[in-house]
């Protein structure tokens, strides 16, 4: 290895080859080489450097004097700081200095002279005198315009940044210069424009006249960043020009310049016209395309209407539309508005105008929707492919850091004229000493986001290019390494370490994002120690009604009680309360939320896994937040069996236990217990248990429709088996028994597609014994009887003590035949006798559905052997399809409940579930005997059977399946969200909400769920009616 | 309480306004009011006024009667046809229907127009209609001994009648709009005796349909205190022409009117031509809207220059979509006319279904047919069926069968809008069968 390369590589060079063929260049040659190096080793990028300044020298051979200017103490050459540093920092004034060598002076102060500091009215005077402007006058008029004034402003312009980039890379700490950096970069962007207003009136008067432009008053508010001032290197200006006509038009000319022209009064038209043709000119001096590159793009759409409002307003004009139309967000945008150019007076008088309004927002109706869509808008990831290059964007960005300021200000503003400041920076300091945000956090707060500031000023200063994403390239990761540390780091960060510290500073941020928001309201709450914020009562309450608490009273003393005391828990829970009470708040109740976790937290605060999954699990957690602020079922299941949180940690937990399973656990409880009454009690406890588990799977997104069903159907034939076992037991007793008992799933449940809270229809068949006499037979009878309703009462009747929250399993038997007039049980025999004598078309249609659930195998096999002629017939008489029409037709006028709306009933309304499942049947009926393939209990597998035999199409079937499976689906959500069943679509805005989400809806789209399911079901009646009644 | 409500409880104060009332609309178009006392207008603006919403057709069902009235403040005005001039004025408001929870109603006609209205404007237009309304002026409200009304004079079109009861009703008509704000441009006699044409100047959708309103109230108003009335009837005589409420559209983008295009045919962009296709196209499911009752297809079947056939031309009369002639260097006024609503239509939702009709169009891309050049009606029925003009529905019952097949019209009505105008069609349609009319009657009784 030659000792050039290892003197690159010490000094910090990336492209060793490329270097040491620019090192070789004619411009260079001449100069000590080893200075030389150690010179560009003063860069944040030396290669860069090194290319840069080939290109100076080439471009510009007379500059290699300032390379290495006497040092005054030493009085020995020594390499020009500040111009190998901005060599090696940015390309684009690099380039710049290459076109404008005059400007080269400003490094000639000695080798590490700084230019000397600016402030705002110095970039003014030095601008509009670069255009050739009084700064004096009160009306400055420029002497330049068109093109010349263009060139003339953007070159001032740029050397003002030279310098200012030049102060800020020899900065110590660059994190804790950037304010002031945005800051100048502000004050710099107004004196451009005040220099562009100046060259406006020039071009402008000559179009319209000079009197007529002096008559007209224009101040610019800058918005956004550079209101704030809080500017980037390179971002939009964005900015809103009011306009007003001269006050004392007819003396003011009069008054100081008898050589000016006499400005006119002018109409508020009038005004508005000359208003906008100076914005035009103040827009194109700035940026149209010219020599010497636009600066930045004037960005006016934040005005009132956007892009569609007229470019300037009065006053007058700009309050009426705050007063009358302005959105919530405009208000937020207010909050930046600064004058910052243009008449003083009137600028001042726009601000003060405004301040009352911004401070009225969060009065106004649906400010705390507006805040949840925002706090959603913040948290949503970015779905493109930069997503996790974003420095400003995504989680843990700086769009984070601001909206959360921003919130935070716009909530306690109100009261404490104290928040009421423009620059982020200044707002959390604020919030910090007020106490609204704790000092550590704020501390944090701060500190990352300079961080992340640093890193995107320094990025964008390279190319001076609107950019918010981190380099790729390995090289420019190393230079910006370097770059955020700051000159005194003498030893050169990786690229790793960077893109380490940047990702330790997102995960920061976006918990900081959770914590600022609550942990001050706990403080309030669990009266922490000083050092942590401490909310008044007000404020607390304020902050969580804005984070959509309704009962924010009742919410502060639920997280009293929570964090008060001394025990782990308590401590436990101050900590992570702050991020809880965030999940909480994104549920459709948080206070219903808030206080079902205080339940659980009550019963399980002393077990040490309970602690530890919160702890430790953050996904459980947020699961268990999501539960109980989203679904009343869970919630008082919960906290009941308080036990079963233990779950959401573990995903294995979660998967439905099998019928094989859970019917393993009922015989061994059957066997421990001898079967006795103790044994129901437990079975019916383990069927509340398995009911709990798979809504808490099924709200996890772990199970899908069709196995929720599934797995509630194994769980209802388990209970029922277990029930029969028990009952057989007390009725048989000692003695032989004279019969079996077979239980057959009927209707929804035959079809195992059950919902939350369902019944469970059945028959219930049996038959005697082998080889009991026929004399014996009426005593069988009985005893069948007797066990099916031991049965019956066995899983209904109350238990002492009584089991809380629990969801009975209701045996319906009236799908039997003759309905409640005939016998609650029949032998098979009496079954097959009935069928072939008496059956009516209805009966058969209630077969269709029948499955075996609990008892023998063998009889079971017996009745299905019986069924199938009577469910598939050979044939389907006309007369039995008319009446099987005619009782449909009955049906929906008759069993609607009583002034309920048909098109939102989901099981018996328009295009509902009993409209899909008759249709499917009737076509079992017709086709199953031919087509075995259509045998089966459940409706989607028939239907879709029923689309390959080409019964149905497949559009029409698709239409349906979806309104099925939708008005399925609003079933369970009515139980998960209410804990009761109801089969109607909710018309309370919030009960429709909280349905919608769980059909999976996105937050916020109530209504189009409402129109969608309205919209299906018309639909699926449609095709109902035409394939059904024909 | 932002500027707009001050300054309607200023101006109740000034102006010594006695009664408030606050106007909405059922599906059908008729016009509700309640009347409040000044008091109560501040807490009208606050929490809207509950009402039973049960009573009124379309609004809501039995069970969730619950409504809630919320004042436009930008609509307030006073009613120059009561009060004495200077004192005891009575004022009107038109107002949004929320449901208890303050969401907007979706049962309510006026949020059926805002919500198209909403979806123009993302699409990037703002769409501005001018209305030309005819109606008959009649003697009384009772018809004549013959069964047939009658109308106060026998002019026809153009027609100046000297001192004629018209022309006097249409000049305090006119003055009168223009006192609750309505301007006017254009007010004539009309081709039937006795039927007048006022044209309305154009204006934004919204802000039209609420003219709309306000024009029937005012127009009948006048007629009453002149002893006469004024009749929106489609089709009051079988012998003259019917009133219909030709209708100007035109989309802007920003301040260029989209529809014109210098240079191209008849000075008509790309985008005006795809709203037209979609008008044409989904015309007939939208008919029921636009032409809602029984007696609509009396006038759009009656002959004259009723259109009963889907098609467009440049200044044919016959067409239904009508081109007006383009003026030179009239860019902002290029517009198209549709010549299918009749005077009695609900103009919300109408103008809801047209412009949806027209959007989706735009969005969907539609291919305009060629334009109509020759009268229609005087073309076989062969001829027409080979140029492809469809006829419109023949009757209620025709066009809420069509409609029912529709699925734009629920998207752009909203379901709930959608099912229970159908259901008052339906019920209109079935009350009609079972009538004896004149005509079976005359017809038969003495042949049969």
């Amino acid at each position: 290895m030659s000792s050039l390369t290892r003197t690159l590589i010490s000094r910090g060079f990336s492209d060793l080859e490329m270097c040491e063929r620019f090192l070789g260049f004619p411009e260079l040659a001449g100069l000590d080489q080893p200075e030389l190096l150690d010179a560009l080793a003063l860069a944040d990028n030396p290669d860069m450097a090194l290319q840069s300044l080939v290109r100076l020298l080439s471009a510009v051979p007379e500059s290699r004097t300032r390379l290495f200017p006497l040092d005054p103490d030493t009085t020995r050459p020594a390499p020009n700081e500040p111009l190998f540093r901005l060599l090696g920092a940015s390309e684009a004034l690099a380039d710049f200095l290459t076109r404008h060598p005059g400007h080269l002076e400003m490094f000639d102060g000695g080798p590490s002279q700084l230019p000397a500091p600016a402030d705002a009215a110095g970039l003014r005077s030095s601008l509009l005198r670069a255009v050739g402007a009084d700064p004096e006058s009160e009306v400055p008029v420029s002497a330049l315009e068109g093109k010349d004034a263009r060139i003339a402003l953007r070159t001032s312009y740029r050397r003002h940044l030279c310098e200012l980039a030049v102060r800020d890379l020899a900065a110590d700490s660059p994190q804790e210069a950037m304010p002031g950096v945005g800051a100048e970069l502000a004050d710099l962007a107004a004196a451009a424009l005040e220099a562009a207003l100046a060259v406006a009136r020039t071009e402008v008067g000559a179009a319209m006249g000079a009197a007529t432009v002096a008559a007209v008053e224009l101040a610019v508010i800058g918005m956004g960043k550079c209101g704030a001032r809080e500017l980037n290197y390179i971002s939009d200006v964005d900015v809103m020009y009011v306009v007003a006509p001269r006050a004392g038009a007819e003396t003011a000319g009069g008054a100081g310049r008898p050589e000016e022209p006499r400005p006119t009064e002018l109409d508020e038209t009038a005004v508005v016209r000359v208003g906008n043709a100076l914005a035009g000119a103040v827009s194109r001096t700035i940026y149209a395309p010219e020599r010497e590159p636009g600066l930045w793009e004037v960005d006016a759409n934040l005005r009132p209407e956007g892009k569609d409002g007229p470019l300037v307003r009065t006053l007058d004009s700009y309050l009426a539309y705050y007063q009358r139309w302005a959105q919530s967000w405009e208000f937020q945008a207010l909050l930046k508005a600064r004058a910052i150019a243009g008449n003083a007076e009137l600028g001042r008088a726009f601000e003060e105008a405004v301040a009352p309004l911004i401070w009225a927002s969060s009065e106004r109706d649906g400010f705390v929707e507006s805040v949840q869509a925002m706090r959603r808008r913040v948290a949503a990831n970015i779905p493109d492919a930069e997503a996790d290059r974003q420095i400003k964007l995504g989680r843990g960005g700086l769009r984070d850091v601001e909206f959360s300021v921003q919130l935070l200000q716009l909530v306690h503003g109100k009261t404490d004229e104290s928040l009421r400041v423009r620059a982020t920076t200044a707002a959390i300091d604020a919030l910090a000493k007020e106490g609204y945000v704790g000092r550590t956090d704020a501390a944090l707060l701060l500190s990352h986001y300079s961080y992340l500031r640093v890193l995107e000023h320094r990025i964008q200063l390279v190319h001076m290019r609107r950019t918010h994403t981190m380099p790729s390239d390995p090289q420019q990761l190393r230079a910006l390494a370097r770059s955020v540390t700051g000159p005194l780091n003498t030893k050169r960060p990786s690229a790793d370490s960077l893109l380490a510290d940047w990702a330790k500073v997102k995960r920061s941020v976006s918990a900081l994002h959770e914590r600022i928001f609550y942990r001050p309201i706990l403080a309030t709450a669990a009266n922490l120690s000083a050092e942590d914020a401490a909310l008044t009562t007000d404020a607390a309450k304020a902050r969580l009604a804005a984070l959509g608490y309704r009962d924010a009273a009742g919410a502060v003393r639920h997280i009293e009680a929570l964090t008060a005391g001394v025990s782990r828990r308590a401590a436990l829970q101050r900590q992570l309360l702050p991020v809880l009470l965030g999940w909480l708040a994104d549920g459709v109740d948080p206070d219903a939320g808030l206080l079902a976790f205080r339940r659980v937290s009550d019963a399980l605060g002393t077990s040490h896994w309970y602690l530890g999954m919160l702890r430790d699990h953050q996904a459980a957690a947020e699961r268990l937040c999501h539960l109980l602020s989203s679904s009343s079922l869970v919630a008082d299941l919960l906290a009941f069996s308080p036990e079963a949180t233990a779950w959401l940690g573990n995903s294995k937990e979660l998967v439905p236990q099998s019928f094989e399973s859970q019917w393993g656990e009922i015989q061994s409880t059957l066997s421990r217990h001898g079967g006795g009454p103790d044994s129901i009690r437990l079975i019916r406890l383990l069927r509340q248990r398995e009911i709990l588990r798979v809504a808490i799977a099924d709200c996890c997104g772990l199970l899908d429709q069709d196995a929720v069903a599934l797995a509630l159907s194994d769980t209802d034939r388990a209970a029922v088996l277990g029930a029969l076992l028990v009952a057989e037991n007390e009725v048989y007793g000692d003695t032989e028994p004279l019969t079996r008992v077979l239980v057959v799933a009927m209707g929804r449940q035959g079809g195992r597609e059950i919902g939350y809270g369902s019944d469970a229809d059945v028959l219930f068949v049996h038959r005697p014994v082998a080889g009991l006499p026929e004399s014996d037979a009426p005593a069988a009878t009985q005893q069948a009887k007797a066990i099916v309703q031991r049965l019956t009462a066995l899983l209904t009747a109350p238990l002492r003590p009584a089991i809380m929250a629990e969801r009975v399993l209701t045996v319906d038997a009236d799908l039997r035949p003759e309905g409640r007039n005939g016998p609650l049980v029949r032998s098979l025999d009496a079954y097959r006798e009935y069928y072939q004598r008496w059956s009516s078309p209805w009966e058969a249609q209630a077969l269709l559905r029948a499955l075996p659930m609990a008892g023998s195998d063998q009889l079971a096999a017996d009745f299905i052997t019986m069924a199938d002629p009577i469910r598939y017939p050979r044939e389907l008489p006309e007369a039995s399809l008319r009446e099987i029409k005619r009782i449909k037709a009955r049906m929906e006028s008759e069993r609607l409940p009583r002034g309920a709306d048909p098109s939102r009933h989901v099981k018996l309304g328009r295009g509902g579930l009993s409209d899909v499942e008759w249709l499917v049947q009737l076509l079992q009926l017709q086709h199953a005997h031919d087509h075995p393939e259509l045998r089966t209990t459940a409706t989607i597998p028939a239907l879709h059977a029923a689309v390959r035999l080409d019964l149905v199409g497949g559009e029409d079937a698709a239409v349906l399946e979806a309104a099925w499976r939708l008005a399925g689906r609003i079933r369970n959500a009515n139980v998960m969200w209410t804990g009761k069943p109801s089969d109607l679509l909710p018309s309370a805005r919030r009960d429709l909400e909280a349905v919608a989400r769980w059909c999976g809806y996105e937050p916020g789209n109530a209504t189009a769920f409402e129109e969608d399911y309205l919209g299906l079901t018309r639909r699926a009646r449609a095709v109902f009616e035409r394939l059904f009644y024909g | 309480m932002n500027r707009q409500q001050e300054f309607v409880l200023r101006t109740i104060e000034e102006r010594d306004v006695r009664f408030v009332r606050l106007w909405f609309t059922d599906v059908v178009g008729s016009l509700k009011s309640v009347a409040l006392a000044p008091a109560e207008v501040e807490g009208a603006f606050e929490e809207g006024l509950g009402f039973d919403g049960s009573a009124i057709e379309g609004l809501a069902r039995v069970f969730e009667s619950d409504m809630l009235a919320q004042p436009d403040p930008s609509t307030f005005a006073i009613l120059p046809w009561r009060g004495n001039g200077k004192s005891e004025q009575t004022s009107r408001m038109f107002c949004d229907v929320l449901t208890p929870d303050g969401e907007p109603s979706a049962a309510d006609p006026r949020n059926v127009l805002k919500r198209t209205l909403e979806k123009a404007a993302d699409m990037g237009f703002t769409c501005y209609t001018h209305p030309e309304i005819e109606f008959y002026l009649l003697k009384s409200d009772r018809p004549g001994p013959d069964g047939i009304p009658v109308p106060v004079d026998q002019a026809g079109y153009f027609d100046h009648v000297p001192g004629g009861v018209a022309q006097d009703f249409r000049r305090t008509a006119v003055t009168m709009l223009e006192d609750v704000g309505i301007s006017v441009e254009f007010s004539h006699h009309e081709g039937g005796p006795g039927q007048n044409e006022i044209d309305l100047r154009y204006a934004d959708a919204l802000a039209t349909a609420d003219n709309i309103m306000t024009f029937r109230t005012v127009i009948r108003e006048v007629a009453i205190q002149q002893g006469t009335y004024a009749t929106f009837m489609p089709k009051p005589f079988s012998t003259h022409p019917g009133s219909g409420m030709h209708t100007h559209f035109s989309l802007f983008e920003g301040d260029s009117n989209a529809f014109h295009e210098p240079g191209a045919e008849y000075q008509l962009s790309k985008t005006a031509r795809q709203f037209m296709a979609g008008i044409l196209k989904h015309a007939p499911e939208f008919t029921a809207v636009t032409n809602q009752f029984v007696n609509s297809y009396k006038r759009l079947w009656g002959g004259g220059e009723a259109p009963s056939y889907v098609s467009w031309g440049h200044n044919n009369r016959s067409a239904l979509v009508r081109v007006p002639l383009y003026k030179p260097g009239k860019g902002q006024a290029s517009r198209i006319e549709y010549r299918g609503i009749d005077s009695a239509a609900n103009p919300y939702l109408a103008y809801a279904v047209l412009l949806g009709a027209g959007l989706k169009g735009i969005e969907e891309g539609y291919e305009l047919p060629p334009a109509a050049v020759e009268d229609i009606s005087a073309l076989t029925s062969a001829e027409r069926r080979a140029l492809g003009h469809d006829p419109l529905p023949s009757s209620l019952h025709d066009a809420v069968r069509q409609m029912e097949e529709s699925e734009l019209m629920p998207a752009i009505l909203g379901e709930q809008v959608f099912e229970n105008f159908l259901r008052n069609k339906r019920e209109e349609w079935q009350e009609y069968r079972l009538q004896v009319t004149p005509y079976e009657i005359n017809r038969y009784l003495g042949v049969l």
